[in-house]
């Protein structure tokens, strides 16, 4: 055991410590704390909780790795990643929480008064999010395979234990002050390898103006060895495909059903406005600094490994071979490895940065913890949706309506550990890198809930049976143009699987729409509720008036 | 309860709508317009960075973080123009659940 493993394991042993100790300290003692916390939480710290809820493995290992191999073209996660937090604070987070329920599937099949309605949106929940939670304890089994200088999938094993426990322990109270913490240590984790080498590299400590002269630089390489200029915009893709992911991404942001839930857990409409954007500001500190990551990576792997003779490579190097993510292969055998020779998988670059550019024992060791509170933070807000999903909408809003609280406790944690399982032995063998998995749960969320919310919200004449068709054909579609594109090598326009939303969603759409012309349209109450929602808390819409509700008189 | 003349309760509506197609647009421009636009910007320098690279990496995301800022803002503006009160907005939302 080096000293490295020993630094890095009683940093993440501390972080642990910290995340249990808050857990117990706030141990859910009711459903309604288990899922949406009490809704008593204050918009900074829900933002925060949002924050961290929402960076998952793939925007804290794998964004930046994306963006180092794609170039431009990796930056439509950046502005689709955060995009959506304009339709989910503007259009949905705040209607759904005035209409007061615990769950999206629980607000469409109340929205449209159908059972139906209420299942299909529950095993959408639980197909968007256990296909995100594969991503999530793949990104932890790099991270502890490191670690413990072992197989990844070794490592996916240790994860998928380490995260059951956590999630089945806490629900969304302890959850959500746990996930405050795990946003601070993150980000702390993300900025500082990001600011040293800003300051090796540029001597400007602020990484965020200084990477565009190394953006330069990297350009005149570029040139130089013949490839295509790092920035160059749709070298790995076409410009359809860069727009129609950009899309799915943030419509899926705006359906995800764990991210929107976290807006129930604060109390009105104003509060949700304001968790929105208190949260886009803390995802854009991550955000703004994944592309300078991948810069800084890029650049030092250019100019400081590659030109080195294989056999005086850097200790790290051994490490990351031995978790299969690192190929070094010396194609033309002058024993020097050239830059095209370097093999390195999305996934690594944030994990392995820190140890490239030689920032000592401390840095790497509290990148691994972030990495584990990302991983850790969104997979526990995943398995609450599918066992909310699971133990509540379908359980106990549909099979069993007497079960007791103790008893749909018991059945929302027994869903976790299951769900963690399946996921986990998926991920021994991930169909995919982090990201793309990931995106793949966003096309579903836009091919499925988006949909459905947006016309549920806004428009009254959408009624249960254009819901119900508009999310299977969604579906359907996202799913046949995910598997096509991938292995079946059919495109449209160039866009590949990760952009499969657009498809779905405007299947959605239409067939929404079409059926609900054609079918009788949802009751004169239900369409009231639906006005209802325009209008803050106290202002009433009622028979075609709407009221102040001053308390003046109660009804 | 008391009633609101309907002309108010509309211009209510109307007045947050206005703001939304606002916001939206905004965010259309600075995101699918610039990317559809960027192979024509990569000569355009901006802050050290080609211009469409900088508003991918940097600027479209600053854009959203203002626009929700300024949606909280002037949300919480209108709704004092009409007379809402949060903290009874309070005490109605925390009602205002299905309590399992």
């Amino acid at each position: 055991m080096d000293t490295q493993f020993i630094v890095s394991m009683l940093i993440i042993l501390a972080t642990f410590a910290l995340y249990i100790w808050i857990a117990v300290y706030n141990t859910a003692k009711q459903t309604s704390d288990f899922y949406v916390a009490g809704r008593g939480v204050p918009p900074i710290f829900n933002g925060m909780a949002i924050g961290a809820d929402w960076m998952s493995a793939a925007s804290f290992i794998g964004m930046a790795g994306t963006i180092m191999l794609l170039g431009y073209d990796g930056l439509a996660y950046i502005m689709g990643w955060t995009g959506g937090y304009l339709f989910l604070t503007i259009l949905l987070a705040p209607q759904l929480r005035k209409f007061g329920r615990y769950t999206v599937p629980e607000f469409i099949g109340d929205r449209f008064n159908s059972k139906a309605a209420l299942i299909i949106a529950a095993l959408c929940t639980i197909i968007i999010s256990f296909t995100y939670s594969i991503g999530q304890l793949s990104g932890s089994g790099v991270v502890i395979g490191r670690l413990f200088e072992i197989d990844a999938k070794i490592g996916t094993m240790i994860g998928v234990v380490l995260i059951a426990f956590y999630a089945a322990f806490g629900g969304m109270k302890g959850i959500t002050w746990t996930q405050v913490a795990q946003y601070i240590i993150l980000i702390i984790a993300y900025l500082v390898p990001v600011i040293f080498m800003s300051l090796h590299l540029t001597s400007n400590p602020l990484p965020w103006i200084s990477y565009g002269e190394i953006l330069t630089k990297m350009g005149e390489l570029d040139r130089e060895l013949g490839i295509s200029e790092y920035f160059a915009p749709f070298t790995n893709g076409t410009k359809w495909q860069f727009l129609a992911l950009m899309f799915t991404l943030m419509c899926g942001t705006a359906g995800l059903p764990h991210v929107i839930v976290r807006f129930y857990t604060v109390g009105t409409m104003k509060a949700a406005r304001w968790s929105g954007a208190w949260a886009l500001v803390f995802i854009g500190l991550l955000y703004f600094s994944a592309p300078a990551y991948a810069a800084f990576a890029r650049f030092i792997l250019m100019t400081e490994v590659a030109g080195n003779k294989i056999a005086e490579l850097p200790a790290w190097t051994q490490s990351w071979i031995d978790t299969g993510k690192l190929g070094i292969a010396d194609a033309n055998g002058d024993g020097i490895l050239q830059w095209p020779e370097l093999q390195i998988a999305n996934d690594i670059v944030v994990m392995a940065t820190p140890e490239i550019a030689n920032l000592g024992v401390f840095v790497i060791g509290l990148v691994a913890a972030g990495a584990m509170a990302a991983a850790l933070s969104t997979a526990g807000g995943l398995m609450i949706s599918i066992s909310s999903s699971f133990a509540h909408d379908i359980y106990y809003r549909i099979i069993n309506p007497q079960a007791s609280e103790q008893k749909r406790l018991l059945i929302g944690r027994i869903s976790i550990v299951v769900a963690t399982l399946l996921a986990g032995i998926i991920a021994l063998n991930p169909p995919g890198a982090i990201t793309q998995i990931v995106a793949w749960a966003f096309a579903l969320a836009t091919g499925t809930f988006f949909p459905a919310l947006v016309l549920g919200v806004w428009w009254k004449r959408a009624n249960a049976k254009g819901t119900i068709a508009g999310m299977l054909v969604g579906l359907a579609v996202t799913l046949i143009y995910i598997f096509s594109a991938k292995y079946g090598g059919f495109t449209v326009l160039g866009i590949i699987d990760t952009g499969a939303g657009v498809f779905g969603a405007i299947a959605a759409f239409a067939t929404n729409i079409i059926v609900s012309l054609s079918t009788r349209a949802p009751s004169q109450e239900l369409q009231d509720a639906v006005i209802n929602l325009r209008y803050p808390e106290q202002m009433v819409y009622k028979d075609g008036e709407v009221y102040l509700n001053d308390g003046s008189s109660k009804e | 309860m008391k009633k609101i003349d309907k002309k108010v309760a509309d211009a209510y509506f109307r007045e947050k709508n206005t703001y939304m197609a606002i916001y939206f647009a905004i965010w259309f421009l600075v995101s699918f317009v610039m990317v559809a636009l960027a192979d024509s910007l990569t000569d355009v320098q901006f802050l050290g960075f080609p211009f469409h690279y900088f508003m991918g990496a940097i600027g479209a995301l600053f854009t959203f973080i203002v626009l929700l800022f300024v949606n909280a803002i002037v949300g919480d503006k209108i709704d004092k123009k009409y007379g809402i009160s949060e903290a009874r907005n309070e005490e109605i939302g925390a009602n205002n659940m299905i309590n399992h």
